[in-house]
């Protein structure tokens, strides 16, 4: 039987959960001796191939944002949601407090370090969207591993359960907001 | 009460008459999630995590506020209750801006612990991400509105325990928000920084900026210990890491004394001052230098030996009662001094000599009932005493009890306007002349028969009968009119206590005592053979130090060449005070603190403060005894105070005995 293929996407965050998978250590060994890890933040391609299951990291932030975990879902069997952003919105998320043009002046115009500050607003730039959210309030998403960022051995948990053909759901001792 | 009978998830349990389903739920181990419940306040039902099935109702209900009655057939662990809590919660999150990675309480948050409990791993509804604001003017708490959840803890224990009210919902709906006053910040609004809001706070919504983001109080050890300043006896709890002190709690934060006050509560933690952490002696330039422990004694004892009986010793009523008594024994016995006095002796003198005109005896036990009896009170006079600066526990008292009994509150003080919003009367005598206007008082109470008990002694009758009110209203300035309505609103009330406090003594008149126990007892506000009346003493353990008898003498009247000061952590800031030592010729400082009075020292050795002493006994000022322990290892400091003393007594040729406990007065 061939390998389960993965492929994991990196939205407005800080990578931190893709660290987090990387501090599962050598038991990375045995994740890749039983799936084959295809698009990640690694390998940086545009496009997703069909795979069973699509992780994204992330807040839904900008129109690529949104783009790109649309082309996730369309192509995996199973989407898991890793850390707080793509649970919850996580910090990304509290720029919705204020309004968003407020946001894009304060941050490229009047940040300390900034002269002459200017929004940017090419057409190959994505734009922001009026809201950040959280994966599951753009698309369908199968599972969930909050944390910030999870523990390692808490995604360990998630992908083993997947791979045992059970959709994962953490028990409460292994829940984690922050 | 009534004994009930329920069926709560199968099982037959019994409750009492009175109670509602989470109390039968608890008191049978029935596990039941709430976070707006809070032990010893209202229940409101705000935040419906505690919510069951009824049979017969048509909905879920709350089961903090249904009342349980007998044959009632509860569920709480039903998929479909389990899946309405799960709701309410995920709600909740999306109500306000929860954000757990950087909020100083995760970690120990109850909303947080309810989210992993449920398994909430996402949201299912939108956010309303409102804008919300953080408020950061308070001296010891921040607010950030966007972790609230609206439980109103916060807002039910500062207005029913802490009773001032300061708290409050504004606006309606989704725009709700807790409001101090009318929308202040908090820092400028009426709060009195007890910080009960602070420990009712189930979330990050109100956190204390001395404590945060230190570490968890989990991972904190506890030490309960009694409070050293005022001379409530406040227990505390003291949540210590690595021997620095993280956070100090009410242990029972709804109790009576619960609230606790800014100074137990941050004043201890909030240490600014610059600690002593080595012995000092005056050099020949005059400048103060740092010596060792030896050098310091020596300098220190041969000079007090040489003055004897001309030396003095004054010790701060804030240590507890074992330092205290070697105190003592080392001054008279080592030193041979024949005096020793504490700070804030002279309301001991006050007190003592007023009571004993009282009783016309030999000098008993101060007269005095427990502070608790406020509570119960339908009538409050305070007089010479501003409660919400030295003891805030027992304003907090006060305003309970206009509060809950409504309870009438007489303010006598010459000068300031106390408790104003609480109060329904303020006396304003002219200064000095306090003693006529009580005078006139009772021949008010006399004269509108509102004697109570036994008949009133017809020497003091006869010596009432010249303050009638006109002539009272003279030479005090008090109006005739608000002189009776005060006299009768006290006469009649059925149990009215007395409060006084350092106006009476800095008075130095002891006849205002003798008034105020004749007041009492005219009125018949007594309990056996104790009078409904509380003086707010000094300092934490005055009473303990009044009855080893160190305040017998006045010793600021006579001059005084030499003299011990042991004040360790206590604030010596009244300028009389410190133009008194000014005239003192040799002057050793025993201090946890540089201060003005150590600046003018000629020897100074450091002190423990107060939660690196070793523990002792504390006598509250309504008699109580409690005990103190030590709460961290000392940091900065060579020997606790009561070795040192044992130390220069050796130096001095004298050993002090370990175990006896020695009285202070005068031989």
């Amino acid at each position: 039987m061939a390998k389960p293929k993965i492929a994991t996407a990196w939205l407005a965050g800080c990578a931190g959960c893709h660290m987090s998978f990387l501090d599962i250590d050598e038991k990375i060994l045995d994740v890749v001796k039983l799936v084959e890890i295809t698009a990640s933040p690694i390998t940086d391609f545009k496009h997703f191939e069909q795979v069973d299951v699509g992780i994204v990291e992330g807040t839904v932030n900008t129109t690529k944002d949104e783009e790109v975990l649309r082309d996730l879902r369309a192509h995996c069997k199973i989407l898991m949601a890793w850390g707080d952003c793509a649970c919850f919105g996580g910090i990304v998320a509290m720029r919705n407090q204020f309004d968003k043009a407020d946001c894009l002046r304060r941050g490229y115009i009047e940040t300390e370090s900034t002269v002459h500050g200017k929004i940017p607003s090419s057409d190959e730039i994505p734009k922001l969207l009026d809201k950040a959210k959280p994966a599951n309030h753009v698309v369908k998403v199968d599972c969930f591993v909050p944390g910030c960022p999870p523990d390692a051995s808490h995604i360990y948990y998630a992908l083993v359960e997947l791979l045992n053909g059970r959709i994962p759901v953490l028990p409460a001792n292994m829940m984690r907001f922050d | 009460m009534k004994e009930i009978s329920l069926t709560i998830d199968g099982n037959k349990v019994r409750g009492h008459e009175g109670d509602t389903v989470l109390d039968v739920c608890r008191e049978n181990g029935i596990d039941v999630p709430t976070l707006c419940e809070m032990k010893g306040l209202t229940n409101v039902g705000a935040c419906r995590m505690c919510v069951v099935d009824i049979e017969g109702e048509r909905r879920i209900n709350p089961s903090c506020t249904y009342p349980a009655r007998d044959g009632l057939v509860v569920h709480t662990k039903t998929e479909k209750i389990e899946k309405y809590r799960r709701l309410i919660l995920e709600l909740m999150f999306t109500e306000k801006n929860h954000y757990c990675m950087y909020c100083e309480k995760s970690g120990d948050c109850e909303l947080q612990s309810m989210g992993y409990r449920y398994q909430m791993d996402n949201v299912r509804y939108p956010y309303t991400s409102p804008a919300t604001k953080v408020d950061s003017l308070s001296e010891y708490m921040a607010v950030d509105h966007g972790r609230c959840i609206l439980c109103g803890r916060c807002v039910r224990v500062c207005g029913e325990i802490e009773a001032n009210h300061t708290l409050d919902f504004a606006k309606r709906g989704f725009n709700t928000v807790v409001s101090a006053d009318l929308a202040q910040s908090l820092g400028a609004s009426s709060c009195t920084q007890c910080g009960a809001c602070l420990q009712a706070c189930p979330t990050g919504a109100i956190f204390s900026k001395l404590s945060m983001y230190k570490v968890k109080p989990s991972e904190c050890q506890e030490v309960k210990t009694v409070c050293p300043i005022c001379g409530v006896g406040c227990e505390l709890r003291v949540l210590v890491k690595d021997n620095n002190m993280v956070m100090i709690e009410a242990p029972q934060l709804t109790s009576d004394k619960g609230p606790l006050c800014r100074m137990g509560r941050f004043g201890l933690l909030a240490d600014g001052h610059k600690r002593i952490t080595s012995p000092m002696i005056r050099d020949k330039e005059g400048k103060l230098k740092e010596c060792t422990l030896d050098e310091a004694v020596e300098a220190a004892g041969s000079r007090m030996k040489k003055l004897g009986k001309n030396f003095t010793g004054v010790v701060s009523s804030r240590l507890p009662s074992e330092t205290l008594s070697v105190f003592c024994q080392f001054m008279k016995q080592a030193v041979g001094s024949k005096s020793v006095d504490t700070m804030g002796g002279e309301a001991f003198r006050v007190i003592a000599e007023g009571t004993k005109a009282f009783n016309k005896k030999s000098e008993g036990p101060e007269i005095a009932c427990s502070i608790e009896e406020i509570l119960k009170a339908d009538c409050i006079l305070l007089v010479g005493a501003d409660p919400l600066k030295t003891h805030p526990i027992v304003a907090s008292l006060i305003r309970r009890a206009v509060d809950r009994n409504k309870a009438r509150l007489i303010v006598i003080d010459p000068q300031n306007d106390v408790m104003s919003i609480w109060r329904y009367q303020w006396l304003k005598p002219r200064a000095g002349s306090g003693a006529i206007l009580l005078n006139g008082l009772m021949n008010v109470i006399l004269a509108k028969g509102l004697v109570k008990g036994k008949e009133a002694p017809a020497k003091l009758t006869q010596s009432l009968s010249e303050y009638n009110p006109k002539r009272v209203q003279s030479d005090t300035d008090v109006d005739a009119a608000d002189l009776e309505m005060a006299a009768e609103t006290f006469g009649k009330a059925k149990h009215a206590v007395i409060v006084y406090g350092q106006g009476v003594w800095h008075t130095r008149n002891s006849a205002l005592v003798t008034d105020l126990l004749n007041l009492a007892d005219l009125t018949g506000n007594r309990d056996g053979d104790r009078l409904r009346i509380v003086s707010l003493k000094p300092a934490a353990n005055s009473r303990g130090a009044w009855n080893l008898g160190a305040a017998a003498k006045d010793l600021s009247q006579a001059h005084v060449q030499g003299m011990y000061l042991l004040i360790s952590d206590e604030q010596v800031d009244s300028d009389e005070v410190l133009g008194w030592l000014r005239t003192i010729d040799f002057l050793v400082v025993q201090a946890s603190y540089r201060s003005a009075v150590t600046s003018m020292a000629d020897v100074v050795i450091p002190s423990p403060i107060w939660a690196e002493r070793d523990g002792g006994q504390y006598t509250s000022l309504d008699g109580h005894v409690a005990k103190s322990y030590r709460v961290i290892e000392p940091k900065k400091v060579l020997l606790q105070d009561q070795e040192i003393l044992r130390e220069l007594s050796k130096k001095m040729g004298h050993e002090l005995s370990s175990d006896q406990e020695v009285s202070c007065g005068q031989t």
